[in-house]
């Protein structure tokens, strides 16, 4: 259990502050967006697998070599290889540079940052996750306040959660509607 | 459909419902078994709660609160203006200089050992690069600028100079120009000549011979093979990436693993040697270290998984 803790603050201390350029980095190396989100949870999942917090001298490095791996082994996967992507992986992982302050956000920057993100949602999510996170409000209240079922209340409050999060963690604040049969990635409203 | 996005959606769930006034220890213990499940769950759940208590900031706005904007402006830092000057200054020095002086030089001599590249400055201002296994010899007497390429690849930014013509010999070519950016190559009997800047000439060097001159021009390049030679329109980029090697990268676009062997030859003394037929037909791209054989061969294991066998003098590729 407290080895479970110990591994989960150092996620969050010190790997998800890398998401941005993590996402990046594998953006630049799969040509199919798509697949992107499933990569990123890939590392995650091989970075918490073998994680030993207290012996890494360098979590950055630790990351960035599993993304490269994970990125090869995809790209055996898919038999069809493009020798390009995988020749830079090995110079790119490097030469990224990221500065202190960037990593970690101060309270005003976390404000101001969700309030960006905030706005970027389409105004019926921007709506619900505004209700709970400012004024406090659960899913009930929130769906007697705006005339419309629980359901609907719940679906677009995960749906913002996963939007503000990415956003949070350095992303864009997009609407993922997994469970849509048409599977349609929606860009947030402006 | 992604497995991860559905796996995130679940996570989402667990964590809106954990926030509800019905949340009970049942409840708890579901999600608790829920993570035990899988570290994929483990890793989009605490994803999930980190971000979205990051967002918990937001009720520091409720009653509206205003948030100063973010500082844009920095100030300028004085030292680089006072640098950009300093630099503008030395080019105007450096400019009056070399116009001041009518170039008599003695003779140069420049060869370069294998996997080694060197800059040099010439009398006249021009700056050449040498490239691997290469020599070189200039001269500039009477205010003629001429430069013979015995051997292997250079690169010349030449100073413009209209009375006195800049003239490269290689291999039977002859190579004028008043002021550009160009590279010329010997390979064998083979000459090859690519244009970054401005424009070049190339002709027989042999007079009785000299029918045909070529003029050609950036993204150009031009290659010379006895009596024939083949101009190919090539992109700037392109013309670019064949430079690559000043940096100490070879760069390439969909070339053979031959092609790409014989490159990496010119820079070693370790040689890429090919087992089959097979291999080296196969098509790569992508930048590499000229020099590191091993980051290039470790990648046709990882990538294509062909077999690497290193020995004495080399390295033998096989699929």
């Amino acid at each position: 259990m407290t080895d479970d803790a110990a591994i989960k603050q150092w996620f969050i201390r010190e790997v998800l502050p890398l998401e941005r350029d993590l996402v990046r980095f594998i953006t630049r190396h799969c040509r199919d967006g798509a697949d992107v989100l499933d990569l990123r949870q890939e590392v995650y999942e091989r970075a918490l697998t073998g994680a030993q917090p207290n012996g890494l001298r360098s979590t950055r490095g630790y990351v960035f070599t599993i993304a490269r791996n994970v990125l090869i082994d995809r790209a055996r996967r898919a038999k069809i290889v493009s020798f390009e992507q995988i020749a830079d992986i090995d110079m790119v992982g490097y030469d990224m540079d990221l500065s202190a302050e960037d990593r970690h956000m101060t309270a005003r920057d976390e404000l101001r940052r969700a309030m960006l993100g905030l706005e970027q949602l389409p105004p019926r999510c921007r709506e619900v996750v505004r209700l709970r996170k400012v004024e406090g409000l659960s899913i009930r209240e929130t769906a007697d306040r705006m005339g419309v079922s629980h359901h609907t209340i719940e679906r677009q409050l995960t749906l913002g959660l996963r939007a503000l999060t990415n956003f949070m963690l350095g992303g864009e604040a997009r609407i993922n509607r997994s469970t849509d049969a048409t599977g349609v990635t929606q860009k947030a409203e402006r | 459909m992604s497995p991860a996005r559905d796996i995130e959606q679940q996570a989402a769930h667990w964590l809106v419902a954990r926030e509800q006034p019905g949340w009970s220890a049942e409840d708890a213990r579901a999600l608790e078994g829920w993570l035990d499940d899988s570290v994929a769950h483990k890793a989009a759940f605490w994803r999930l709660e980190a971000g979205w208590g990051a967002a918990d900031r937001l009720a520091a706005t409720r009653g509206g609160v205003p948030i100063a904007p973010a500082p844009h402006w920095t100030k300028a830092p004085i030292w680089a203006l006072a640098a950009s000057l300093v630099m503008v200054c030395m080019a105007v020095l450096a400019l009056w200089h070399f116009t001041a002086n009518e170039v008599d030089a003695p003779a140069i001599r420049v060869a370069t050992a294998v996997g080694v590249h060197r800059q040099v400055a010439l009398a006249d201002g021009s700056a050449v690069t040498v490239n691997t296994a290469s020599t070189l010899r200039a001269a500039f007497t009477s205010g003629q600028r001429q430069v013979w390429l015995d051997r292997g690849e250079a690169y010349f930014e030449v100073a413009h100079d209209k009375r006195h013509p800049f003239v490269v010999f290689a291999g039977g070519r002859k190579v004028t120009v008043l002021g550009t950016k160009f590279s010329v190559r010997r390979d064998g009997d083979t000459v090859t000549v690519a244009v970054v800047e401005g424009r070049v000439r190339v002709e027989a060097s042999d007079p009785a011979t000299a029918g045909r001159a070529a003029i050609i021009t950036a993204g150009d390049v031009a290659i010379a093979r006895g009596q024939s030679m083949l101009l190919a329109d090539r992109s700037e980029q392109r013309v670019q990436d064949a430079l690559a090697w000043r940096r100490g990268v070879l760069t390439f676009d969909q070339v053979t693993l031959e092609q790409a062997a014989h490159e990496f030859n010119r820079y070693n003394r370790r040689q890429i040697r090919l087992g089959d037929a097979q291999v080296a037909r196969l098509r790569i791209g992508g930048s590499f270290e000229a020099t590191n054989i091993d980051a290039f061969t470790r990648l046709l294991h990882d990538a294509f998984g062909l077999r690497v066998a290193n020995d004495s003098d080399g390295v033998t590729i096989k699929s």
